[in-house]
């Protein structure tokens, strides 16, 4: 920073507000002439653009006199530090814990509990979803698909909805409260997930597999859509607890 | 035109036609190799055939699992048949085919050439060992012995045995093996003895009867327990409750179910043996 302008350094204490009469009222006045929710709303956004602001003005970035380390010798001494040890926790972990070698698998036989790992469980689920790839009257009867391949399709479907979540709500929400909508959808899906592990071992949960494969797909909507009543209900005592919170901490001076 | 390229000259197409020519000619040359390689039968028999088998009532198995005709010796150990070995030319070479008339159908060995079971040993014309059931351990059922001959006499309460699954007497199971003494993969099979068999051969006709009184015998027939979906060992016979399959095969990977006393004519495309198992 130059020396010359230091009288106008910019604060960023957020008390960069300043009232046309120049007298910033207390606490107590504020609160008398408080409106509700909404003033207290855009009180605290304008603070925060302040402070934004401030930030902005007065950054260092370009005057800065050190960018970066060099990379010889401190990022590569310290990285090879950090190298050097997760190698030689590998040396000391393969050393001490035997590696299990189990005997080649028997084509001849096969165990009578045979499944994927239980985190693929959602996916090996996917596979199972034959009773809704519909027979289709215009080709006799006769499914479009193998119901192997409509699995397939089904994971690549998931997976891909997955991935376009992010290019659909560019949203900077952090609480499920502040946004309802999305929270639910996620609500949703995790209960899917949950309900579709279950599905894959339906020979294994002690239940009618009909019954679970209904409630496989009538479960998460519901909990989806009970998720978004209830965060949409706590939604406008929240942020107004949060504004407050937030106001009463650190209150103008 | 952006300056930021070099002239086209005629040496530079030179180098491109070179380079390009080459490069043409190395994907063809590759992709004639891998036809080449797809292509040519590198095995005996395979090909589409028709078998008799237990037929898939559930689950995602396309297919029957096909059928092993047995018979008894004199002492009543049980064996399968393994068909005829005959010399034939084909394409200007001798090669041995095993192919016979059984039962109204042409039984061939390529009715278990899938799943990998056409490369072992046993499959092949050349194995040296005979055609006894044996049994193996770990298997579903506990009464039956680890190891040794399938004997009749170990079927004796066929009409009463009973387990956790199914009805009393719809059938006694085993699991063994057939003609896999000393070889590096056994070709699993499942034997059952019931009374429902002998009644059905007794009371109904058609194709798929004249095919059972040639390939089973006092009650016993024996199934490859192969999978036909994803080549899994089922746990056979009798071992679940899921989905109705207490009387019925149930394969413990998919859930298909076979129902082993439905027999039905089948078709498939099966794989060569390599020639020199």
């Amino acid at each position: 920073m130059t020396d010359d302008n230091s009288d106008d350094t910019a604060r960023t204490d957020g008390t960069g507000i300043v009232p046309p009469d120049d007298e910033t009222p207390t606490w107590r006045e504020r609160k008398e002439r408080t409106t509700g929710l909404s003033r207290l709303t855009y009180e605290y956004f304008e603070r925060s653009r302040r402070e934004d602001q401030d930030l902005r003005e007065e950054s260092d970035y370009v005057e800065r006199d050190v960018l970066a380390f060099p990379v010889w010798p401190h990022e590569l001494i310290r990285n090879l530090a950090l190298t050097s040890f997760f190698v030689g926790m590998i040396f000391f972990l393969s050393a001490t814990l035997p590696p299990h070698l189990g005997a080649p698998a028997n084509p001849s036989q096969t165990p009578a509990v045979i499944l994927p790992d239980w985190y693929l469980y959602w996916s090996f689920g996917l596979l199972k979803l034959g009773p809704l790839n519909p027979d289709l009257a215009i080709i006799g009867g006769d499914k479009l698909l193998a119901d192997r391949t409509y699995g397939v399709l089904a994971n690549v479907v998931v997976v891909g909805f997955i991935a376009i979540v992010p290019f659909l709500n560019k949203g900077s929400a952090r609480r499920p409260v502040e946004q309802p909508f999305w929270a639910a959808i996620g609500v949703m899906g995790v209960v899917f997930a949950v309900f579709i592990s279950a599905l894959s071992i339906k020979n294994l949960v002690p239940m009618d597999p009909h019954l679970l494969f209904d409630l496989t797909f009538l479960v998460p909507p519901l909990a989806g859509g009970m998720a978004y009543a209830i965060l949409k209900t706590m939604r406008e005592g929240y942020m107004y607890d949060l504004n407050r919170r937030y106001y009463k901490l650190r209150p103008p001076k | 035109m952006s300056d930021k390229y070099p002239e086209s000259s005629g040496r530079r197409r030179f180098v491109k036609g070179v380079v390009g020519s080459a490069a043409v000619a190395g994907v063809g040359t590759a992709s004639i190799a891998a036809v080449d390689a797809i292509t040519n039968p590198t095995g005996a028999g395979g090909g589409s055939t028709q078998y008799f088998g237990v037929e898939n009532t559930a689950g995602p198995a396309p297919r029957a699992m096909p059928m092993v005709p047995l018979e008894t010796d004199e002492e009543g150990y049980l064996r399968g048949v393994y068909p005829e070995i005959k010399e034939e030319e084909q394409a200007g070479q001798t090669v041995q085919v095993a192919r016979e008339e059984l039962g109204g159908i042409t039984y061939e060995i390529d009715w278990f050439q899938y799943c990998g079971v056409q490369e072992y040993q046993g499959l092949q014309p050349s194995y040296d060992g005979d055609n006894y059931f044996r049994y193996t351990g770990g298997s579903t059922y506990d009464w039956q012995p680890s190891s040794g001959r399938m004997h009749v006499d170990d079927f004796d309460d066929y009409e009463s045995w009973a387990n956790d699954y199914g009805e009393a007497g719809i059938g006694k199971p085993a699991k063994g093996t057939w003609r896999s003494q000393d070889t590096d993969n056994n070709i699993p099979v499942q034997i059952i003895r019931s009374s429902v068999l002998e009644d059905k051969i007794a009371e109904e006709s058609g194709e798929a009867i004249d095919w059972l009184e040639a390939a089973t015998e006092d009650g016993f027939m024996a199934i490859l327990n192969k999978c036909t979906h994803f080549c899994c060992a089922p746990s056979g016979f009798r071992s679940s409750n899921y989905g109705g399959a207490g009387d019925k095969i149930y394969c413990q990977c998919h859930q298909s179910i076979y129902d082993p006393y439905s027999i039905v004519k089948r078709r498939f495309v099966a794989f060569p043996r390599p020639e020199d198992g």
